[in-house]
């Protein structure tokens, strides 16, 4: 299997890797960023699913989940199967970039299906893929402002108020469920007392 | 007399195509750089139904969000519901018991035809043929009423449920299904003789727009597009979900990868989903449509009136959600267009941190430009038809 091969390879090289939910993670440095996925594509892993941009800003601390620089570039590459030798394997290689120099190599010249999604992280991350034959913004309208995706981009909501002067904020709401903060109903997310599982 | 011009001057053309015109299937805007007739290049604009879901999803509840999941794709909503589904299931770790996994084969197969029926009618009507329209259509409302009759809704379901279903399938339901379905087969027969044959839609599909194997590959199709230049790659063979492996059918390929190959590809493809939902018919038994575990499942509708405990569950679930634990998952699915996952990340609290879509359309549209180059500009139209583009899909 590929992703035995990938896996291998990986801890040859010193990548961390990351096994859950059957899918494996591997963390590539950001200077060797094209030298790895060259490597995989010799490998065998011939199509390239998905470029996904995250903005770890928000994430919280605690969890089995470290995350070295704000924002992170997944990809998704597949062994096709049905086309050559694939066989199915499939590999999440991830790349850290910081949040003062978001830029980082761009993967088209090995895989052209790269073009659009690459487009994208940079339209709603603002990530800068050096390399890439046409970075322009692709959803948004070429005028707009900022990068939509941060997760400190305002979201441009209205309180709801209510008699007596009393209103809801969205943003604190919201910040009770993700854990962060009493919230309306008080509960400061995670397990509750006394639940059983 | 008019004196001869010396000599004819010509020049190329740049033609902008949409994003209003009723042949892009949606919003679609296209620069075409035009040589008189001929195709040099193709350069599409996107964008124009771009609503920022990944955003919003963000900043609701889990359960929430599966109101803004099958408005990406209208056609083949159900696969929305059911891909987002998976992944929240995978973090949650919930079991979806038979009965429920079952109805989503039915129903996920019954989307997929209805979203080929209009494939197949909206691209030969781009050919000129009106004819197929009107009898496709007839399938399709009968399709939508089924799910009009389970669902409550005609487009955007709202019928899955993060470790189940919403309610059960109502008593007349199956007896209908097979009504229908027992002339389906003859009615897509009547479909490919209107077309098949037809020495105009062989001039106009055969050998245009041909894609080899590879550059699919490369440019990142899937789905039925892929499968058109005779990769045999179906994410219900390769990456089984909902019990697909059980089922027995086949994926239709083609041979040279043009248009005419995507068009018989997706009527094949229909054959084969009421094979599916016929096979799933024998399977449903009576049984539980929901993952009993109360921190993540809606409690039955009984129960409220009767248990104080359904109650607080329900008010839980219903105002702050269920957390989900830190991680993050990916479950690949076919939908009509092709490969369609959802990339959801969990940071413990009860809104996803990132919810990903990979929605097939968007990636397929990358090949538009390789497969019309060197075509004539009229054929454009029925290229981009037949790669099924959905522009909520592409944009979401």
């Amino acid at each position: 299997m590929r992703r035995d091969q990938a896996k291998a390879y990986a801890e040859e090289k010193g990548i961390p890797v990351r096994e859950e939910h059957g899918m494996l993670h591997l963390v590539l440095p950001l200077p060797e960023l094209k030298v790895h996925m060259r490597a995989f594509k010799e490998m065998g892993f011939n199509y390239l699913a998905d470029v996904i941009g995250v903005d770890y800003l928000e994430y919280p601390e605690g969890t089995s989940w470290q995350h070295p620089e704000r924002f992170a570039v997944i990809y998704e590459l597949v062994s096709m199967p049905g086309f050559a030798d694939g066989d199915g394997s499939r590999i999440y290689p991830r790349v850290y970039v910081p949040e003062k120099k978001p830029r980082l190599e761009s993967v088209t010249d090995l895989w052209p299906s790269a073009n659009f999604p690459e487009r994208e992280v940079y339209d709603l991350f603002g990530l800068v893929f050096e390399g890439h034959p046409d970075l322009r913004r692709i959803l948004l309208p070429e005028d707009a402002e900022g990068h939509p995706l941060r997760k400190d981009h305002s979201l441009g909501e209205t309180p709801t108020l209510f008699g007596e002067g009393r209103y809801i904020d969205p943003a604190s709401f919201r910040a009770g469920l993700r854990g962060k903060d009493k919230g309306l109903t008080g509960w400061r997310g995670g397990r509750r007392k006394g639940e059983r599982r | 007399m008019i004196p001869e011009p010396k000599e004819l001057r010509t020049e190329e053309m740049l033609l902008n195509m949409g994003p209003q015109h009723p042949s892009t299937h949606g919003v679609l805007r296209l620069v075409v750089k035009l040589a008189g007739e001929e195709v040099l290049d193709v350069v599409p604009h996107i964008g124009y139904l771009h609503t920022g879901f990944e955003k919003t999803m963000e900043n609701r509840t889990f359960h929430q969000n599966i109101t803004f999941t099958p408005r990406m794709d209208y056609l083949h909503s159900f696969a929305h519901d059911l891909a987002y589904a998976l992944s929240v299931e995978k973090l949650v770790g919930a079991e979806v018991p038979e009965r429920a996994r079952v109805i989503r084969v039915i129903l996920n197969e019954l989307s997929r035809i209805a979203s080929h029926l209009i494939f197949v009618a909206t691209g030969l009507l781009d050919l000129g043929a009106l004819t197929p329209y009107f009898y496709a259509f007839r399938e399709r409302e009968t399709i939508l009423d089924l799910f009009e009759w389970v669902t409550g809704q005609r487009f955007h379901h709202n019928y899955i449920r993060i470790g189940g279903l919403k309610e059960d399938l109502p008593e007349e339901f199956v007896p209908e299904l097979k009504k229908f379905l027992d002339t389906f087969d003859y009615r897509v027969d009547d479909y490919q003789g209107l077309f098949v044959g037809s020495p105009i839609f062989e001039g106009r599909a055969r050998g245009v727009g041909v894609i080899s194997p590879e550059d699919a590959i490369a440019y990142g199709l899937t789905g039925g597009s892929l499968r058109a230049s005779g990769v045999n790659y179906d994410v219900r063979k390769a990456y089984p979900y909902c019990g697909y492996e059980t089922y027995d059918f086949e994926v239709p390929l083609g041979e040279r990868g043009d248009t005419w190959d995507r068009m018989v590809v997706r009527l094949e493809e229909m054959r084969q989903s009421a094979r599916i939902i016929r096979q799933a018919l024998e399977r449903l038994e009576p049984g539980p449509i929901r993952d009993p575990n109360p921190h993540f499942s809606f409690p039955p509708k009984a129960l409220l009136s009767s248990s104080m405990e359904a109650v607080i569950f329900h008010f839980k679930l219903a105002t702050e959600g269920f957390e989900v634990p830190p991680g993050e998952a990916y479950v690949p699915t076919e939908s009509a267009r092709g490969e369609l996952g959802y990339y959801v990340i969990a940071d413990g609290g009860s809104l996803p941190y990132r919810v990903k879509v990979r929605t097939p359309s968007f990636f397929n549209l990358q090949a538009l430009p390789v497969a019309a180059k060197g075509h004539f500009f009229q054929d454009l139209v029925a290229i981009l038809a037949s790669f099924d583009p959905v522009l909520g899909d592409v944009d979401r």
